[in-house]
């Protein structure tokens, strides 16, 4: 299936259907008194519905499909990638290492993504921009950073 | 008059300084996220609404809502010395700004574009204070099933005229009805598509959505461009001050937008964006001169930048006056007001008057503080437009991760955001509007409970719907919208400038 509508179509179905069928676990009550999967057992059906008819209008459209892989030809998708393995890791270890440490590697990685900056230019900013953060959010917005290695 | 006793109250409250000072943070950040391409009011407003948990509410509300119309001001900047919109809004002011640019006219551009969202701002706020009231005592008279019809119109109406498949933004719809739906049902207090999850208990929150849809995935997809090459006008900016023979040809292209962009505004799934489109449309139309359209007209200026502004005042009619969002901006602010304990509807004139007042009032002030902000920092802004994107996404990262986890001091909210930033990515990709998908999440719950309670009134039966006027003809506006697509073809809002 290399059609983007067809696949995020087919997706977008089973994503409806799982939500129908679980809302019929939680069960839909009586019209005088809509149990709790009464909402969404009608929005995931509609979901599906809908879905399928994208599937099959997909089928219908007279200009050549966009293929999948179209979506990131010529694109940097490796950064991509790479920013948000950061983004994810950041959560992990902002408790172990702390606010401070850990927005100063993860800027310092950051501003190395696309701009061709030197060293000390990045340590400097990276530096710059944590400190500012801190006083910004920890002093004058009080709110609780973790302190990580240093408390 | 009681409206104007109760205007004089609202500029009491506005012309506090701590308000004051809000108020001038909010339309500064406002024309600085206008002014920066890539960031848009709503990212700029889910960034900051963590940071204003620990400020007052009224205070909270002037800031943000600055935000929204000082972004209208912001982008028209960048369309008229770049030719790149720096918020969508002011996509159609870069057709002839830009070409006004070229042909020396910047100064003057950039001048009537501020003199008119002046004047439409100003007559937005008055529109909104005569408006509002009596819209509020007539939605006294709402119950569950008017809500739900009027949720309901809201939804379709914004998948009609949101860009790109109406299918698509439909089945976004759904998907945040969905969304908007798990956690603890406020009736029986089960868990409901939580999955075992802690952090889903409370249902999703509105800040990491946001977050992430908007804020995350769009530094995702401006990372995966090519370096950007800005070419910003270098020529010198003179001459802000329209002319006699501007003001002549701006005059009533900037009413004419002002009335539209108001009106379209109030409508659900209106706003800014179609406001601007179907103003230059008009403009164009009624002009003696079609053809100087897209070489450097100055009422394709005028028109679609009043439109975009008075269309900010507008919008907040059926927000303050029903609680219905009416855009995502909107649904953002009424998650925004319910997280204050200040839920808005007909009731909000009445036991907040210092909000409701404070934040009309304080909309002239801040139209005031733009025009004088946008003129003489011209040449600020110009520097601010030449900041590195690799220097920029960090920063905006940093805030994103900040503010979601300050919110209860959890990195399950930093994760949660982060997966909406992934959603939100590819739902871009596969050229899904994530616009639907947030106003159907914040009024899920809302249609949810209405459709329950209105069963529950009916005892089952559906006809309640049909049998109460106002509901029978929302319903059947709905149905002749969701028709609308079969029977013809939608035209875009592009195809009216043609």
């Amino acid at each position: 299936m290399r059609n983007q509508d067809q696949f995020s179509s087919v997706v977008w179905f089973w994503v409806g259907i799982i939500i129908a069928l679980w809302s019929l676990k939680y069960g839909l009550g009586s019209l005088s008194e809509p149990g709790i999967g009464f909402i969404t057992f009608f929005a995931g059906s509609i979901l599906a519905l809908l879905a399928a008819i994208l599937f099959l209008s997909s089928f219908r459209e007279r200009k050549i499909p966009d293929p999948l892989r179209g979506l990131w030809r010529g694109l940097e998708i490796k950064k991509v990638i790479y920013v948000l393995l950061l983004l994810v890791a950041y959560p992990i270890l902002l408790r172990p290492l702390g606010f401070l440490l850990c927005t100063f590697i993860l800027l310092f990685l950051l501003f190395r993504v696309k701009g061709g900056y030197t060293l000390w230019t990045v340590l400097f900013i990276s530096f710059l921009v944590t400190a500012s953060a801190y006083l910004v959010f920890q002093v004058w917005l009080q709110v609780q950073l973790p302190r990580g290695i240093w408390g | 008059m009681e409206i104007f006793q109760h205007l004089f109250f609202g500029f009491q409250v506005a012309l506090q300084p701590v308000n004051l000072f809000f108020c001038f943070i909010g339309v500064l950040i406002g024309t600085l996220v206008g002014v920066l391409p890539g960031l848009g009011p709503v990212a700029a407003i889910s960034l900051l609404l963590p940071a204003t948990f620990h400020a007052p509410p009224v205070g909270s509300i002037i800031m943000l809502s600055g935000i929204y119309y000082g972004a209208m001001y912001g982008g028209s900047t960048t369309s008229i010395l770049v030719n790149i919109p720096g918020e969508a809004a002011s996509v159609v002011t870069a057709l002839d700004g830009y070409q006004m640019a070229r042909n020396g006219r910047a100064g003057a551009a950039l001048g009537i574009a501020a003199f008119g969202s002046f004047i439409a701002g100003t007559l937005g706020v008055i529109g909104l204070a005569f408006l509002a009231p009596p819209l509020a005592s007539i939605a006294l008279k709402f119950g569950p099933p008017e809500y739900f019809s009027l949720m309901i119109l809201g939804l379709t109406v914004l998948t009609f005229l949101a860009g790109g498949s109406m299918l698509k933004s439909l089945m976004m719809a759904c998907a945040g009805v969905i969304i908007g739906n798990i956690g603890l049902d406020l009736v029986t207090a089960q868990p409901r598509f939580t999955f075992g999850l802690d952090i889903l208990l409370d249902g999703v929150g509105l800040v990491p959505l946001i977050m992430g849809l908007f804020g995350v995935s769009e530094v995702l997809l401006n990372i995966e461009q090519e370096p950007d090459r800005r070419e910003v006008f270098e020529t010198k900016v003179r001459g802000l001050l329209p002319n006699r023979k501007d003001w002549q040809e701006s005059f009533w292209p900037m009413i004419r937008g002002s009335l539209i962009g108001f009106f379209l505004g109030i409508l659900p799934g209106g706003g800014a964006v179609i406001s601007s489109f179907v103003s230059y449309g008009v403009e164009k139309k009624l002009s003696r001169t079609p053809e100087q359209f897209g070489k450097g007209a100055i009422a394709g200026v005028a028109g679609p930048e009043a439109a975009n502004n008075s269309a900010t005042a507008g919008a907040f009619i059926p927000l303050l006056t029903l609680g219905l969002p009416s855009n995502a901006v909107m649904a953002i602010l009424l998650g925004a007001l319910m997280i204050y304990g200040m839920p808005p509807g007909p009731k909000l004139i009445t036991s907040h008057p210092q909000l409701f007042w404070g934040t009309i009032a304080s909309m002239y002030l801040g139209n005031a503080m733009l025009l004088l902000l946008n003129l003489p920092l011209i040449g600020l802004w110009v520097k601010i437009l030449k900041i590195p994107y690799p220097i920029l996404f960090p920063l905006i990262l940093l805030f994103c991760l900040i503010g979601a986890y300050s919110l209860n001091a959890n990195a399950g909210e930093v994760g949660l955001m982060i997966f909406f930033g992934i959603f939100g990515y590819l739902l871009r990709k596969f050229k899904y509007d994530g616009a639907p998908l947030v106003l159907a999440m914040v009024l899920g719950p809302l249609m949810d409970n209405s459709l329950r309670q209105s069963l529950l009134l009916s005892g089952g039966s559906g006809m309640i719907f049909f049998a109460r006027p106002i509901c029978l003809i929302v319903l059947v506006a709905v149905i002749i919208i969701l028709l609308l697509p079969l029977l013809r073809r939608r035209p875009r809002p592009q195809e009216l400038m043609s």
